[in-house]
């Protein structure tokens, strides 16, 4: 069938995971937007178990609600994503003129294993708004070097 | 340059080695609204496969389609890497953390534009037209029925619907069809003196497949004629119940009697009137003066009328020499004024 339903998102519990970006990146289920120029390379995992590397820390440095209060919006003009040991990059928390939804495979989130087609699929394949997300942090300048070392993953 | 302090007051990033599959779709503010809070039904919609070969075929495009909106989708390609974190408890180096982590990139997105080309166009590529020569039915089944009709037109319900309901389509035995103009004349005067035979008041609410079921009783499908009848009952009409709208009538009868005359004769607009009259409803008869149809016909010559055409390239040939010609009279004059 060439038409696709695209069900709305569903009103799920909110994860229990504490989220450590800021409040007002906060979305229902977690998910959010991080925006870079380039890519981020990193060396294999020698650990087949961890799911996941780390590559960096992402900071807020003039984001202090006990400070300014929860309705403060001048710290989104400044974020720092620290790569590797010695990169940094400066960027900002976007509010989105558009939001974006996210969208995924009914019933497909967990399994990584199919791409999300978009009309033209066969069998009867069924989409849904896992989020809408209304802001993005984005990083869209080239990395700047700090600490004085340059070696690490690179940018 | 920045100094490491500042470091540990983030929080880590991790990026994960198995990626999930996501679209981002941008939401235009008409559409935010209705994905947040409504319960309507989306769906994404698109041109069947088949439908791409073949040297009429129009460009695939799939479109996010409400009750009543299409929005064409539209893939652009992001230059950035964009990835979707969510929260996640993570464990690197025997020290437990809460990280953001990226599990999942996109490489492009997806626009929404509005969508609102008529589904007659892709109706009149997948719907045959059922026309009644001398008795007998020509016409071939396509096995679309109505709801896989739908389905194969990249637009909304609504939009399918209201194209549907312009074109008196209607659906028999699994397969769809759209009525000629010389069909639906046929089916109207059955309709008209079915009601004068039962005394059935068109102007008031009647029940709809009552009257159709008579005029099946003429031959044509029951279907066809309840098409007919919706096609022109006043807006407030539901399924079950019509009432017939005089305007609407009006200019029916006079377009498709105008339309039906297919082979090019003159018309002669004495003969027309005449019979747009016969054709119409005894309560109606009276208003049958060409100011009713305005816009819908032109007067070739001070005897004769035919149907106005709405693109201007299929029955116009005529008139377009004659404005040529015209045009190139007042160049010759410029030209003969500039020699002088």
């Amino acid at each position: 069938m060439p038409s696709i339903p695209l069900h709305p998102r569903s009103q799920a519990a909110p994860p229990s995971t504490t989220n450590p970006l800021p409040q007002l990146l906060h979305t229902p289920t977690g998910l959010a937007l991080l925006e870079i120029q380039g890519t981020i390379h990193f060396p294999i995992p020698p650990d087949p178990s961890s799911s996941s590397t780390l590559v960096g820390t992402l900071a807020f440095p003039l984001y202090n609600p006990a400070l300014h209060g929860e309705t403060d919006t001048k710290w989104m003009k400044r974020a720092h994503f620290y790569v590797g040991e010695s990169q940094r990059m400066t960027g900002e928390v976007k509010k989105l003129g558009k939001p974006f939804a996210v969208i995924a495979r009914k019933g497909a989130r967990g399994d990584g294993e199919e791409d999300v087609r978009m009309g033209g699929g066969e069998g009867a394949e069924e989409l849904e708004i896992v989020e809408i997300v209304r802001f993005k942090v984005v990083f869209s300048h080239r990395p700047e070097p700090v600490g004085g070392g340059e070696d690490g993953e690179g940018v | 340059m920045a100094t490491r302090q500042q470091h540990h007051n983030g929080a880590p990033v991790s990026i994960a080695h198995q990626f999930q599959h996501f679209r981002l779709l941008e939401l235009p503010p008409e559409i935010v609204d209705l994905v947040e809070n409504s319960k309507s039904p989306l769906s994404i919609k698109s041109l069947p496969p088949s439908s791409s070969d073949g040297p009429n075929s129009q460009p695939a495009y799939a479109a996010l389609c409400t009750p009543t909106k299409a929005f064409q989708l539209r893939q652009v390609q992001t230059s950035n890497s964009l990835y979707v974190t969510q929260p996640a408890l993570e464990t690197h180096n025997d020290a437990s953390a809460f990280t953001t982590r990226a599990f999942a990139s996109c490489t492009t997105t997806l626009e929404l534009h509005p969508q609102t080309e008529d589904a007659a166009i892709h109706m009149n590529r997948l719907v045959p037209t059922y026309d009644i020569v001398d008795g007998d039915v020509d016409t071939r089944e396509n096995h679309i029925s109505k709801a896989r009709l739908f389905a194969d037109i990249p637009l909304s319900d609504g939009q399918c619907e209201e194209a549907w309901g312009a074109l008196a389509a209607f659906e028999l035995s699994g397969s769809s069809y759209q009525p000629t103009a010389n069909t639906l004349t046929q089916v109207w005067k059955a309709i008209n003196s079915a009601a004068v035979a039962e005394g059935i008041k068109i102007d008031a609410s009647f029940l709809t497949n009552d009257l159709a079921s008579l005029v099946a009783e003429e031959g044509h499908p029951a279907p066809l004629a309840a098409a007919l009848i919706r096609h022109l009952s006043t807006a407030g009409s539901d399924s079950e119940w019509s009432s017939l709208d005089r305007d609407k009538v009006l200019s029916f009868v006079a377009t498709k009697l105008l339309e039906a005359k297919k082979d090019g004769s003159d018309y002669l607009t004495a003969d027309f009137l005449d019979a747009w009259k016969d054709n119409l409803p005894e309560l109606w008869r009276k208003d049958a003066e060409l100011n009713a149809i305005q816009g819908k016909y032109e007067l070739p010559s001070s005897k004769t009328i035919r149907a106005k055409s709405n693109t201007g390239a299929v029955t116009s040939a005529q008139p377009d020499p004659a404005k040529g010609s015209a045009s190139r009279k007042w160049h010759e004059k410029f030209a003969k004024t500039r020699k002088k």
